[in-house]
């Protein structure tokens, strides 16, 4: 099991060098003159060849791929052409934003995806399970944008006024300083991932609910209040787990959207405005960044299936 | 905060069923001392500055404006009023202008403003090896010279008769010898508390200020991402004041009982600008087709939802000697169609238009024109951009692209632009007749003489110049009910050309 | 939106996909007819579930409306989707004007359409790429198998909506790019699942037969393999233009899709959500079109899904 776990972990390694390399070649196709775009219109021909021997740019492209990649080790993102300063301080604060949203946009979709799949279960069959079933199959097939400005239309705008439709404190001030702005953006997030959570866990307690520990639980007398929740939703937990997990990692990207129809300032933001602005090192800084919680959440579920599997695990 | 009990009801963006209920304002007592007025603006970016000669974006100019003082300064009705200046007068030959400072003015240290102070900031806003905003302008500008603590004289290596149309920019604002961006030093109605580039600037009142005011004891200039974040900030009491609202929201802002628009007309120009260097835009007759291509009512129509004045392709409104005797150019499909033919194009036009979020209402304008020239055979392919590409290194250079200019009168304006020495020769304009009048024009101190000139110099812009200048846009900016002190400004600047000294916080029953 | 990763793509443990029911499911509630002669189509067993069918509605109607309201967009609606019918964000025609002043309704109708066929272009462009790559990995197997699972993990491990921005960051905005790279980031996703289906067959008698008639390999492949693999890949590519649809819809309303003055339902999202508490329908009509849209797709996929599954669903 160990070895499994090992393979996994270098094939990540082995992944994200080759997406470092993928990203990177973005900055080689770019045209234009990252120099000249930094400094606007103080460039003249010795500022242009003094920025360029600063930011390495006079080197062949493999070397530059080199500094870059180290320069992520130690955080050192580059330089952005549209905020002229490092990219790492202009991420700093976003990150901790976008991470605020994704922590409760799990801590709310788990609990309610585990608790509808269960529901579901235990009344399989009927009404309550189709209906659960036809939301599932709508939400899953919603783009989050979709779902996003339903919410802003029937809360914040048209219908109720009660929240804000967008995020209106100034830089400056950390997104919990209203609480109200992130409520919305939050619930969006949620729905888009508590279906999944709900179907993975509704059809694995159902295979444990036909399972033959229940039925022994069962036979015993034990209530079911019990059965359900001392017998059969443990040994569902597993494999939802890596739902779960995956459910997490497609968090990383999938707040860009989101952040954009709420105007969030985090980096899904940060991200967009790169694009916008053609400012090369930030969308590099920015894939990676996402990149790297993405393998990295993968991994940690494909570890979390692979202890939770019975099977693999006692054949250590 | 008054703010906050207001707003505490109410959150999210207005809704068409009506708003929640207006505190009760009492605003009859007149201006009241105290309170902070925050004011939310956008367009920000860390390249903010507070140095007085350089502001850039419009946050810049808020800052400027209520941090320094100029000699003069054009006020609501774009009349010239005088400021730290008592007088400013030119001699026979407009070859020499004599500054008379105010007495009793003192800095935000403690020192006194003298006439070494203006001498400084002259020499700093001309400084060949970093030359400031106003440099352009001041070319002529041989040196200044004190000639007591009162009095300042303007020595010119050539004559020019409008010099204080120059020295009244709000970018040439009066700093102390010695005076240090970092720590910003100024004679205005405000200091600087705090700065933070793109995102806040936080100022407490000057309470030696030598004019009315200031009544707040607090400014607070807080920068917002975009057009969204800052109406809602504006809706949910989390400012006070907005800069500058989209002019499509106008009527539903308005309608909101907590809220006052301040819509004011202005000679604000948004124009379209064609390269007269480069083909197809060399042929006058093409540059008149175009002009004559514009539907300019249904212009402002569509871009400023009927909040602005058409125009005619000349600038500066507001100056008195603007010929507005001129036949108002329409929309006339044939004779652009005719006047394509003859310049070589029978089948229709294709150009590119580049264009960028500058200012409020530009893309919007690139598309709406882009419809209207079709019917004259006109294709116009909009390459939408970046600011920070549209201001890289092409700028000025575009064949065929838009800028954006605030009121200013003829003079001030035409050697910003149309000169062949000009910072923002956006149109590649040059030409000697016109360089040779304009010059008279700065030399010429009989005013009715020089305003035959300038109508003459507007009329060969009208007949050839390379800019489509096709409404002036109105400033509307929001406010809450219970800000007062807010007066419509014609110089195009927000919230009444942004001279917070005149605003008050009303009390809320 | 952001393709949410299905548990069944998990490299890991095998998972049951928990949006297609177990047999068990598939039982309950529908008429089991044992039937000793041919099971009926593919088609006729998608129609003859309630989702089929209210897939196959939901999905003809928007796509009716795509391709027809152009043409029908004049004349209901009294204006051209370029034409100017008054301020904006008014209240005049039928559904009010834009951020521009033009009618809502005309661009409404005219909106779908490249939608739609950048959307099934790209799902034809991941399908044929990622179901070749599959195919030929699973039957060269080996070294070449290895190569291109290694090169889909490296494609997977970047989410989707990031892929796209960098590629617009350097090729820009254009039809041609937004149909190629959503087609390349469902081509991995494509292959797992031909690949996995391939497998199944390989070992077959009627390829071995064929095999050992020298049948050149490419006609076993098109001949053999292709047609026996049709139902899983169909069930995919139903799930991929779901997902095609979202993406190409989100991009534009992140204003890196379709430019201005194109008129387009996820542009106008955009363009028109500032004035949503006053002029709700440029927002609210291109919203509901897609959500249906979507949802149709996907009810589409899961029934097909289903009929692939068992060939006793959809009686009766």
């Amino acid at each position: 099991m160990t070895k499994l776990i090992l393979r996994r972990l270098v094939l990540s390694v082995f992944i994200l060098l080759a997406v470092s390399v993928l990203v990177f070649c973005a900055t080689l196709l770019l045209p234009g003159d990252p120099a000249r775009a930094i400094l606007g219109q103080q460039a003249t021909p010795e500022r242009i060849a003094a920025l360029n021997a600063q930011l390495n740019l006079d080197q062949p492209a493999v070397v530059r791929y080199f500094l870059w990649l180290g320069g992520l080790f130690v955080g050192d993102f580059g330089m952005s052409t549209a905020f002229g300063g490092p990219v790492s301080e202009l991420l700093g604060e976003r990150i901790t934003a976008s991470l605020v949203l994704m922590v409760l946009a799990a801590v709310v979709s788990i609990p309610v995806g585990l608790f509808f799949g269960i529901w579901s279960a235990l009344h399989r069959g009927g009404r309550r399970d189709r209906a659960v079933t036809w939301v599932s199959l709508t939400l899953a097939a919603l783009p989050e944008f979709v779902i996003g400005i339903a919410l802003v239309t029937i809360f914040a705008t048209s219908v109720f006024q009660i929240l804000p439709a967008v995020t209106m404190a100034p830089p400056g001030t950390p997104v919990w300083a209203i609480p109200s702005q992130l409520i919305l953006p939050t619930i969006t997030l949620a729905l888009v991932v508590a279906p999944y959570i709900a179907r993975m866990m509704r059809a694995t307690m159902i295979d444990v609910l036909d399972s033959g520990y229940v039925e022994m639980a069962r036979l015993k007398g034990v209530p079911e209040r019990q059965v359900v929740l001392r017998h059969a939703v443990p040994h569902a937990i597993g494999p939802v787990a890596q739902v779960i997990a995956i459910q997490l990692a497609w968090l990383a990207g999938g707040v860009v959207v989101v952040e954009f129809l709420f105007r969030y300032p985090g980096i899904g933001q940060a991200l967009i405005d790169a694009v916008n602005f053609r400012d090369v090192q930030v969308v590099q800084a920015v894939s990676m960044i996402v990149a790297i919680v993405y393998v990295v959440v993968n991994l940690l579920a494909d570890i979390v299936g692979i202890l939770a599997n019975p099977k693999l695990r006692s054949a250590a | 905060m008054l703010g906050g009990a207001v707003g505490a009801g109410s959150l999210g963006l207005l809704a068409a069923c009506g708003p929640g209920p207006a505190a009760r304002v009492d605003m009859s007592g007149g201006p009241r001392s105290g309170g902070v007025l925050r004011v939310g603006l956008s367009g920000g970016s860390s390249a903010d500055t507070v140095d007085a000669h350089i502001p850039v974006n419009s946050g810049d100019s808020a800052r400027v404006i209520n941090l320094y003082d100029t000699l003069l300064l054009r006020g609501d009705d774009f009349e010239l009023v005088y400021r730290l200046a008592e007088s400013f007068e030119p001699n026979d030959e407009a070859t020499v202008w004599t500054a008379t400072i105010r007495q009793g003015v003192v800095f935000h240290d403690g020192k006194p403003l003298t006439a070494d102070d203006v001498v400084f900031t002259f020499e700093r806003i001309t400084d060949p090896d970093d030359p400031k905003s106003g440099a352009a302008g001041l070319g002529m500008l041989d040196e200044v010279v004190a000639i007591d603590d009162h009095t300042v004289e303007f020595r010119l290596s050539e004559p020019n008769s409008v010099l204080d149309d120059t020295v009244g920019q709000y970018s040439a604002g009066i700093v102390p010898r010695g005076y240090d961006p970092e720590n910003p030093i100024g004679t205005g109605p405000f200091k600087l508390q705090s700065f933070d580039p793109g995102q806040s600037t936080v100022l407490v009142a000057n309470h030696d200020y030598w004019d009315e005011g200031p009544y707040l004891d607090e400014l607070h200039l807080l920068n917002f991402n975009d057009t969204d974040a800052v109406i809602n900030a504006l809706l949910s009491s989390q400012v006070d004041c907005v800069g500058q609202i989209p002019l499509s929201l106008v009527d539903v802002i308005g309608s909101d009982e907590r809220m006052e628009i301040l819509n004011s007309e202005t000679g604000m120009w948004l124009p379209f600008t064609m390269r007269g260097d480069k083909e197809p835009f060399d042929d006058v007759r093409v540059r008149q087709a175009m002009r004559l291509a514009v539907d300019r009512p249904g212009m402002i129509e569509q871009v400023f939802s009927g909040h602005g004045q058409i125009a005619n392709d000349m600038f500066a409104p507001y100056d008195p000697d603007y010929p507005s005797d001129l036949p108002q150019r329409e929309q006339d499909i044939a004779e652009a169609k005719r006047l394509l033919t003859e310049a070589g194009y029978p089948d229709g036009l294709t150009v590119e238009l580049v264009t960028a979020p500058i200012q409020s209402g530009a893309v919007e304008a690139a598309q709406v024109f882009a419809q209207q020239a079709k019917a004259a055979g006109i294709t116009i392919d909009i390459r939408r951009v970046d600011t920070t590409t549209f201001f890289g290194e092409n700028y000025l250079q575009w064949d065929f692209a838009q800028s954006f200019w605030y009121t200013r009168n003829f003079v001030p304006q035409a050697v910003s632009c149309v000169l062949e020495e000009s910072p923002f020769n956006e149109t590649g304009y040059v030409d000697d007749e016109f360089t040779d009048r304009l010059d008279r024009i700065r030399a010429e101190l009989n005013p009715r003489v020089r305003g035959e000139l300038i109508r003459q110099a507007q009329h060969q812009l009208y007949d050839e110049g390379g800019y489509i200048i096709w409404g002036f846009g109105n400033q509307v900016d929001a406010y809450q009910n219970y800000v007062g002190g807010f007066v419509e400004n014609s110089t195009g600047l927000p919230l009444s050309g942004y001279t917070f000294r005149r605003n008050w916080m009303g009390e809320v029953s | 939106m952001s393709e949410n990763p299905r548990p069944d793509e998990l490299g890991g443990a095998a998972v049951s996909a928990p949006l297609q029911p177990s047999s068990a499911d598939a039982a309950v509630g529908a008429d089991v007819k044992e039937s000793a002669s041919k099971p009926r189509s593919l088609m006729r067993r998608v129609w003859g579930q309630s989702e089929g069918r209210v897939g196959i509605i939901l999905t003809g109607v928007i796509v009716l409306l795509a391709f027809l309201g152009p043409l029908l967009a004049p004349v209901l609606t009294v204006y051209a989707p370029t034409e100017f019918a008054d301020r904006p964000f008014q209240s005049t025609g039928l559904f009010g004007t834009d951020d521009l002043g033009r009618s809502v309704a005309s661009r409404f109708l005219a909106g779908g359409m490249l939608l739609v066929l950048y959307s099934v272009a790209a799902t034809a462009i991941g399908m044929v790429v990622g179901a070749a790559f599959g195919i030929i990995a699973a039957y060269a197997g080996g070294a070449t198998d290895a190569i291109i699972m290694r090169i889909n993990d490296v494609l997977l491990a970047i989410p989707q909506l990031v892929f796209a921005m960098l590629a617009i960051v350097v090729l820009g905005p254009q039809g041609w790019v937004l149909i190629l790279v959503i087609g390349l980031t469902h081509a991995p996703r494509i292959a797992r699942v031909a690949r996995a289906a391939t497998l199944s067959v390989i070992n077959e008698d009627y390829i071995r037969a064929a095999e050992m008639y020298a049948m050149p390999r490419s006609r076993i492949i098109l001949r053999e393999i292709v047609p026996n693999i049709t139902g899983p890949l169909s069930v995919e590519a139903g799930l991929r233009l779901t997902y095609s649809i979202g993406s190409i819809a989100s991009l534009s309303f992140l204003g890196l899709g379709m430019q201005p003055p194109t008129a387009d339902w996820g542009l106008m999202i955009n363009e028109n959500r500032i004035a949503l508490s006053i002029q709700p329908w440029g927002v609210i009509l291109p919203v509901a079109a897609i959500a249906v849209l979507t949802i149709g797709t996907n009810l589409l996929a899961d029934a097909t899904a289903r009929a692939n599954a068992s060939t006793n669903v959809g009686n009766a």
